[in-house]
């Protein structure tokens, strides 16, 4: 009975996720027909403006969202279960916070060494540099300690320490610089290039699978640290798999994307409740599939609801997912 | 059961049994501060152990270093004659189980699925349950008496149900040995029984060997083959609980001092603090039971006597602290106990005739509630006017007649008033 209502969510979120995906891809600020995108996508034209209008920028932009979606709701979750604590997100342990403080270093400060123009690698290598060392520093940490909450006040800690660092560098900083790093940290799909999808299937989709093959040490971690260690989980290369899955997943998407919000918190939830399971072998596919569907939906809205001016990727996620997240749990019995 | 047998030839067989668990000079506690030293106890195989102790005694403690939670500051523990921290976090896991006191919010995990988790060291890499595994799951849901709860979700269940679910999910994972904390903590006399009832059954039919923490004393008596006790910072003592649970042990145990625990009964009985008034009781075959509670309950210095050293009446007594002239079971009463009676009958008023039943070993009884009646006392009884004519003769007559034990306390009462 279980596995039927599994089954048919799922194909479900596989319709959903189709259909957002052709819907980012047919629908923008210019107007091409449905029929002519399907021509466009089917005989691979490239060369019209439409054409490149479809292939260069709305198609790995519906890709990101969607890859980008998965990973940060992946993330959330393994920290959720990891921390044992709902309100967990990927950017608990100051992931996001480590990226601004070196994109701001990036764009603020003088390392941009006059280069006027701010090349987005740049800001992309310089936001993956900084998630690396918070993750470095927080693996460091976690082979030492003892309890995992520990682990978590000292991620929240080096969050801050960051945050602090950043505004003194906003303080100091040009106005017109200031606004293009303002919006950064709302993050935003736009921009993406081919290339940049590929890495990012590649690295995202083997940090998915290891996360994947997590799944039961996670599931022993739902009773807690002691039961699992009575069980025969391996605390510490488990907590430095879960560490290293999720933030790497995390700064990925920060280093591509700037910080998400909402999503790696909320979609978790989500799927929880939608499937009615804590189960980890049937929620990671879950929280992928609805991981990618709430984002492609929410850079959807973002692009449209005030065409052709593009609104920050977080206020949406934020704005309408945060009622739903709400409704969810007060209508549910049960605490997740 | 293909792992004992390997083990077979190196495990100890002392004369009682296979000994699965043992600890040698074990100091447990945290960092540098030792909390309990030098355990030196063997656990065989089918047996009930039971740690009693005062809160803070450091039981949770032991618990958590003999399932490795914690690492011994000092000595070791063994498992099957291996040392603990040599065995490997799977063997490990096959066979020692734990239920700990913590209490668990898993999310949206239904029972079965809870119990499912105790396969973990037994599945595959992504922890897909085999049709054996599903049917070991189902038998130890059985074996609780959890199987009508199975799809239920975890969160939703009451305290006793799930700790039903725990042990089966610690019974899934096949151990030869399980580790309770505090199982029966917050639960009901129903469920603590059943519970109780249920670890009974997996050393007598699993052969599992049960280590547990219990605050019941009363429980502990009747059912552990070893008990230790645990207090400031060392082990008091240990061994078969007939030998240990002694009346003055358990009261230095728990620093009683307004209660004594009756060893015969396996039951605590609040010690009388005095309102300086007094009542005699004659009694005999448990009619003074109910009695003396009432009245110590409310503060009276009870006397009573004669009685027989076999009568729980007997046992009651001496344990809330009431004065008792007794007599060797199955004698009769001799001159001696019975001019004792007279003596301190001359101290009270009030005389209670418990409506005892009369025998040839106790029939002088009768001759206390007659004196009474004689010297002018007040003589309540709880026997019919008629049955007392029959026993007692004209004295009746100069009888109180209640119908009960509150209407004496009330008559009473309003008399010393």
């Amino acid at each position: 009975m279980k596995k039927t209502r599994y089954f048919s969510l799922f194909i479900l979120f596989l319709v959903l996720l189709g259909f957002f995906f052709v819907l980012n891809i047919a629908v923008g600020s210019v107007n091409i027909s449905f029929l002519e995108t399907c021509k466009i996508i089917s005989q691979h034209l490239t060369d019209s403006t439409n054409g490149t209008i479809i292939w260069k920028i709305r198609m790995p932009r519906a890709l990101a969202a969607i890859l980008c979606g998965a990973y940060l709701a992946t993330s959330g979750l393994l920290l959720q279960v990891f921390f044992r604590n709902p309100i967990v997100g990927p950017y608990i342990l100051g992931i996001s916070s480590g990226a601004a403080l070196m994109v701001a270093l990036v764009m603020l400060g003088g390392l941009s060494m006059g280069i006027l123009g701010i090349h987005q690698f740049l800001i992309s290598i310089a936001a993956f540099a900084g998630a690396l060392g918070v993750m470095v520093i927080i693996l460091t940490v976690a082979a030492r300690i003892k309890n995992i909450i520990t682990l978590l006040v000292i991620g929240l800690m080096m969050g801050y320490l960051c945050h602090a660092v950043t505004s003194v560098l906003i303080a100091f900083a040009e106005e017109k610089r200031l606004k293009g790093f303002v919006l950064w940290q709302m993050g935003s799909f736009s921009g993406f290039c081919w290339d940049e999808v590929y890495l990012v299937t590649v690295m995202g989709g083997a940090l998915l699978l290891g996360a994947y093959l997590l799944c039961k040490p996670l599931n022993a971690f739902l009773l807690g640290e002691d039961y699992a260690k009575s069980m025969g989980v391996n605390i510490m290369v488990f907590r430095f798999l879960i560490v290293t899955f999720s933030s790497a997943m995390a700064g990925m998407v920060t280093a591509f994307a700037g910080p998400v919000g909402f999503i790696g918190l909320a979609v978790p939830h989500m799927a929880r409740l939608a499937l009615g399971t804590s189960d980890n072998k049937v929620l990671i596919p879950g929280v992928v599939l609805l991981g990618a569907i709430v984002t492609s939906l929410c850079d959807l809205i973002a692009r449209l609801l005030f065409s052709p001016v593009e609104l920050p990727i977080s206020a949406i996620t934020a704005f309408f997912g945060a009622p739903i997240v709400i409704g969810l749990l007060l209508r549910r019995r049960t605490a997740i | 059961m293909k792992k004992t047998q390997n083990h077979v030839t190196r495990d100890t067989i002392t004369k009682h049994g296979t000994m699965v668990m043992e600890t040698r000079n074990l100091t447990v506690g945290y960092g540098r501060k030792t909390v309990v030293a030098d355990i030196n106890q063997e656990m065989l195989k089918g047996q009930f152990v039971c740690l009693l102790g005062p809160n803070g005694s450091g039981k949770t403690t032991i618990l958590r270093t003999l399932s490795r939670l914690l690492c011994p500051l000092k000595g070791a523990a063994y498992l099957n004659n291996r040392m603990l921290s040599d065995l490997n976090s799977d063997e490990l896991a096959k066979t020692l189980a734990v239920v700990l006191t913590e209490r668990l919010s898993p999310g949206l995990i239904t029972a079965f699925e809870f119990a499912a988790m105790g396969r973990h060291p037994y599945t595959g890499f992504l922890g897909r349950l085999s049709e054996e595994d599903m049917r070991k799951v189902q038998e130890a849901l059985g074996l609780v008496n959890a199987e009508d709860i199975a799809d239920r979700y975890f969160n939703e269940l009451s305290d006793g149900e799930r700790q039903k679910v725990l042990l089966a999910r610690a019974l899934a994972q096949e151990p030869e040995v399980i580790v309770l904390d505090e199982p029966t903590l917050h639960l009901d006399l129903k469920h603590r029984i059943e519970l109780i009832a249920i670890l009974r059954n997996f050393c007598r039919e699993k052969g599992i060997t049960v280590i547990v923490s219990l605050h019941d004393v009363d429980l502990a008596l009747k059912i552990s083959e070893i008990v230790i006790l645990v207090k400031d910072g060392k082990i008091m003592a240990c061994g078969s609980p007939d030998e240990i649970l002694k009346e003055e042990t358990i009261a230095r145990l728990y620093d009683l001092d307004c209660a004594r625990f009756n060893s015969q009964l396996g039951t605590v009985e609040l010690m009388n603090n005095s309102n300086g008034k007094m009542v005699f009781v004659v009694a005999g075959g448990g009619t003074g039971t109910p009695v003396y509670r009432l009245f110590s309950k409310h503060g009276f210095n009870v006397i009573t006597g004669v009685i027989h050293e076999n009568d729980i009446d007997c046992h009651v007594a001496r344990s809330i602290g009431a004065t008792v002239i007794d007599e060797r079971s199955f004698k009769k009463i001799s001159n001696r106990k019975l001019g004792r009676s007279f003596a301190l009958l001359e101290k009270v008023d009030h005389v209670i005739d418990s409506g005892f039943p009369v025998g040839s070993s106790n029939s002088r009884n009768l001759k206390l509630a007659l004196k009474a009646v004689e010297e002018g006392k007040q003589v309540y009884t709880l026997r019919s006017w008629k049955a007392a004519c029959d026993l007692y003769g004209e004295s009746a007559e100069n009888m109180i007649y209640c119908d009960g034990l509150p209407s004496i306390l009330e008559k009473i009462v309003r008399r010393e008033a």
